[in-house]
């Protein structure tokens, strides 16, 4: 990537002249400059952190069908996409179809990560192709098809430097990133370094901060959004740094945390990047955090095995991390350059016999949306959540969405839910008072049924009014027939979920391979709908950043082969290599949101993957070793070792 | 992907099955449990014009005990080698190996016979017959052959066992009073292939190893012997530092490549301190 922007490099785009795509700078903020906060500094810590290229490695790979469907000129499209509102959109645009004759399915669609948050050109493809022809085009790929050509992840080089107080106030961050690009944009390939850019920060409280970020066109595969985008590698770079500096100055690293977090009574707190972090509690989250991971025993076993020399050494990893969820309020994206806005739609509709339709315009992909979706519905109607159907994924039943990705659905769909189902509910409130013949402000409505107050004997449940809304022998003037109602709702703000992330790794000094002895995490979402899901969520990130940390790496040899395109280069871990994670979480509810909830689809992979590297490190440390690069290949690790003792004689 | 096209025998016998491979010609291939040939048929890596699916031969499955030695027919299981009561008795160290293969679904499918003939280096049981010296039993047209475990790998998935031939069965002799025995694999993730493996059996007498047989597993192109290691613990007290020096001689006579998993400095390094682990094990200290 650095050879790319090198003087006389072959260039990718020879019309171009560079293989530079962009240089953004975000204005200095604070009251002053990183500069002016470094010259009070005692101490800067500087480090360079790589976060390498990762493949998204869904389950089910890409497959499209386009069919024109009889005579009507309607064109169908089946695609394993996350995304089908927005790639309707695009591909109207790209293919000059009409955006009305065109239908995106996405039927069960077998994980995404991002992955499939896409216009891919196989699908402008089948789309023309059928046009053209008249007749259904399939197209499918193989897993190595794949791992070559959906876009990646990551792919950053991270100069990040800290300036501190000798006591460990920070004072200011100054980060510069090189970003890949790979060789061609896509949907929003340059924004994901910059919506990592406000997250640097992380949950500290400091007085300057800089960001750079050169984007670099290289010939590889387009990196684009990967579970976390952007979140995942400014996360890494703070709470690896912060390791790094607690080191410098003899501070533990916990201690460092504590004396520079926003504490809770702060919030809502305005961060030197410029965002305004809802709730949250740091402190509750660490404290639990450390009585299930057993803290201060495993520091003494840490004492007692450095001291006796043995080969397997214990390390500690911490990670407190934070991250903005519920993306976007329109108008942000709108000041982001972003084309789509963020809002998010619901429909539901009781039908006669007291069954619901809840259409949504989020579009899950292996996350549980119809359960939970049903829950807040059947919270807010009073009607059992077997009574509910969630209707998804397709744009002829369900036409308007911004789909699902970001950690999204439920902070910003879910709102739309529930604001459907209060709308549902204030139609109905008027229907029954007519038929109680009553003000409706007189009925009280608890578990499906308004009663009349003080006279608890006159009552109508909400499915025996659906069925009048549909007869409709006998509604108040004025009253349109049928019940149902449409929300569409743009977010006031992010919300920010955090956590404690706490892990153990045994590293084997002779040989460089870690294992992973525990893991303990307390994650704060806000309001959980349903902490079975939840935790679901929580285990696959954790995976998915562990494996970050320690087997998965995109390699491509000088010519530009991908060296990893099979499970067996492409080491993806399984659950024997993992151990049992303890989870548990505090609950402060989001104030962006009357839901009070917050997003939980990226949290265990942006917050594991600096906790397993900073084990590993703290486990070396005594050896001198102060970084390892990702993944911690055992090699790498050995070589570190090596390295370190080299320099030592 | 999907595989080929390619024709299908199912014979009854070995002697069926040598006619099916000869009718078939040059391209054609022997399946048993599939655990490497699928891969390499849905990959396209192979492209026969005949399958010669030997798993339902009764000849070629069971284990057999037979006083000194014990005989595994080629197309017995890993399941069913890690559930053999003679197995794990007599010949521990296939048992201790064979548990690191793959998972316990291919376990199911794959066999110990069809694991020996695809000569995979990084495949784990090969290391094992060559360190317990094993006689393997190849019949072909012109009948049948004995051979040894050290001439029956020859090169990269290149074995003793010709085009028209069929490895038969396997026979180890039994190690007898005093030995103990460990397979050391060291892998990336827990599926994974041996970026180095072990295979030793050390016999201990009052103390001091007497006698010691290693060999290394993706170290060459085939499972070599430590030998100069071999050497180096005879006499040696049963102790992990005797043992640590003796084993630094374990990449000599090896031929290690560099891949992603481990480049040549890095799996010699491996070898050295493998050895040292299987042997200590081994040795039960």
């Amino acid at each position: 990537m650095e050879d790319a922007i090198k003087d006389g490099s072959p260039l990718v785009h020879s019309d171009k002249g560079t293989n530079k795509c962009y240089t953004y700078k975000l204005q200095p903020q604070g009251d002053g400059s990183y500069e002016e906060a470094k010259a009070k500094a005692d101490v800067v810590v500087k480090r360079r952190f790589v976060n390498q290229r990762l493949i998204p490695a869904f389950m089910e790979p890409r497959a499209v069908v386009a069919s024109p469907m009889g005579t009507s000129g309607e064109l169908t499209i089946w695609s394993a996409t996350q995304v089908p509102h927005i790639l309707r959109v695009l591909l109207a645009l790209v293919t000059g179809v009409s955006e009305n004759k065109l239908r995106v399915v996405a039927p069960d669609v077998g994980g995404g990560f991002g992955g499939k948050l896409q216009c891919y050109r196989e699908e402008i493809l089948c789309v023309v192709l059928a046009n053209k022809l008249g007749r259904p085009i399939k197209w499918n790929e193989t897993r190595s098809e794949d791992m070559v050509a959906t876009h990646h992840g990551r792919d950053q080089i991270q100069d990040i430097e800290i300036a501190a107080t000798k006591d460990g106030k920070l004072l200011g961050l100054k980060v510069e990133l090189i970003a890949n690009m790979g060789a061609y944009l896509q949907i929003i390939t340059p924004g994901i370094p910059l919506l990592g850019m406000f997250m640097y920060p992380g949950i500290y409280k400091m007085d300057a901060y800089d960001f750079t970020c050169i984007g670099v066109f290289t010939n590889t595969t387009p990196t684009d959004a990967y579970r976390g985008a952007g979140r995942p590698e400014a996360t890494y770079a703070i709470e690896r740094i912060i390791d790094e500096l607690a080191h410098e100055i003899g501070m533990e690293p916990m201690e460092l945390r504590k004396k520079n977090w926003i504490k809770h009574e702060e919030f809502p707190y305005t961060t030197i990047a410029g965002l305004t972090y809802d709730t949250g509690n740091y402190e509750a989250a660490t404290e639990k955090a450390l009585a299930l991971f057993k803290y201060d025993e495993l520091r003494k076993e840490q004492v007692k095995r450095r001291a006796s020399g043995d080969k397997v050494q214990l390390g500690i990893g911490i990670s407190t991390f934070t991250e903005m969820c519920g993306l976007a309020p329109s108008r942000t994206l709108g000041a982001l350059k972003y084309v789509a806005g963020g809002w998010e739609h619901c429909t539901i509709r009781v039908l006669p016999t007291g069954k619901v339709e809840l259409v949504t315009g989020t579009s899950p992909h292996g996350q549980g949306h119809e359960t939970a979706w049903s829950q807040i519905a059947s919270d807010t109607l009073g009607i059992p959540v077997d009574d509910i159907e969630v209707i998804h994924g397709d744009t002829r039943t369900s036409p308007y969405g911004m789909d699902t990705y970001g950690s999204r659905s439920l902070a910003v769909g879910g709102q739309a839910i529930l604001r459907a189902g209060e709308k549902v509910v204030e139609k109905a409130r008027l229907i029954a008072a007519h038929q109680l013949e009553c003000s409706a402000s007189d009925l009280e409505f608890d578990n499906g049924v308004f009663r009349v107050k003080g006279d608890p004997s006159k009552e109508k449940a909400i499915q025996a009014v659906a069925f009048e809304a549909f007869s409709a022998h006998d509604l108040p003037d004025g009253l349109e027939p049928t019940l149902q109602a449409e929300a569409t709702v743009d977010p006031q703000d992010f919300s920010y979920p955090h956590g404690t992330h706490l892990c153990a790794m045994e590293v084997d000094t002779e040989t460089g391979k870690s294992v992973m002895r525990s893991y303990v995490c307390v994650d704060d979402i806000g309001i959980q709908i349903n902490p079975l899901i939840v935790e679901g969520q929580v285990h696959g990130g954790l995976a998915q950043g562990i494996a970050q940390a320690l087997y998965e790496g995109a390699v491509y040899d000088s010519e530009g082969q991908l060296l990893t395109a099979s499970f067996a280069d492409y080491l993806v871990p399984s659950a024997p290599d993992l151990p049992s994670f303890i989870t548990d979480h505090t609950v402060t509810p989001s104030s962006t949101n009357p839901l009070g909830t917050k997003g939980v689809g990226e949290a265990g992979a942006i917050a594991s993957t600096p906790a397993v590297i900073n084990a590993i490190v703290d486990a070396l440390r005594p050896l001198g070793v102060n970084d390892v690069t990702m993944p911690a290949h055992p090699m790498t690790v050995w070589r570190a070792i090596q390295a370190a003792r080299e320099g030592a004689k | 992907m999907i595989p080929s096209t390619f024709d299908y025998v199912r014979p009854n016998s070995v002697d069926e099955a040598i006619s099916a491979l000869k009718a078939g010609g040059e391209d054609s291939k022997v399946i048993t449990g599939g655990q490497s040939m699928l891969p390499l048929l849905r990959l396209r890596l192979a492209a026969p014009s005949v399958l010669v699916d030997c798993g339902r031969i009764d000849e070629m499955k069971g284990i057999k005990d037979n006083g000194d030695s014990v005989t595994i027919g080629a197309a017995t299981t890993h399941w069913d080698v890690l559930h053999s009561d003679i197995v794990n008795k007599h010949v521990k160290l296939l048992a201790q190996a064979t548990e690191t293969v793959a998972d316990p679904q291919i376990r199911h499918r794959g066999t110990f016979g069809g694991a020996l003939a695809h000569g995979d280096p990084a495949g784990d049981l090969p290391a094992v017959v060559l360190a317990l010296d094993a006689t393997l039993e190849i019949a072909g047209s012109k009948g049948r052959r004995q051979v040894a475990a050290k001439d029956f790998f020859l090169d990269y998935f290149t074995t003793a066992v010709g085009p028209d031939e069929i490895l038969v069965s396997i026979t180890i002799p039994k190690l007898g009073k005093g030995w103990g025995t460990c397979y050391e694999k060291f892998n990336r993730s827990a599926n994974g292939w041996a970026v180095v493996g072990v295979a030793a059996a050390v016999k201990v007498d009052g103390g001091k190893i007497t006698e010691a047989r290693i060999a290394l597993t993706n170290c060459a192109a085939v499972p070599v012997r430590a030998s100069s290691v071999e050497s180096a613990l005879k006499g040696v007290a049963a102790k992990v530092s005797e043992i640590e020096a003796a084993s630094q001689s374990a990449a000599e006579g090896t031929r290690a490549t560099s891949d992603l998993a481990a480049d040549k400095e890095y799996r010699e390094h491996l070898m050295r301190v493998i050895t040292a682990r299987a042997v200590s094990c081994a040795a039960g200290v």
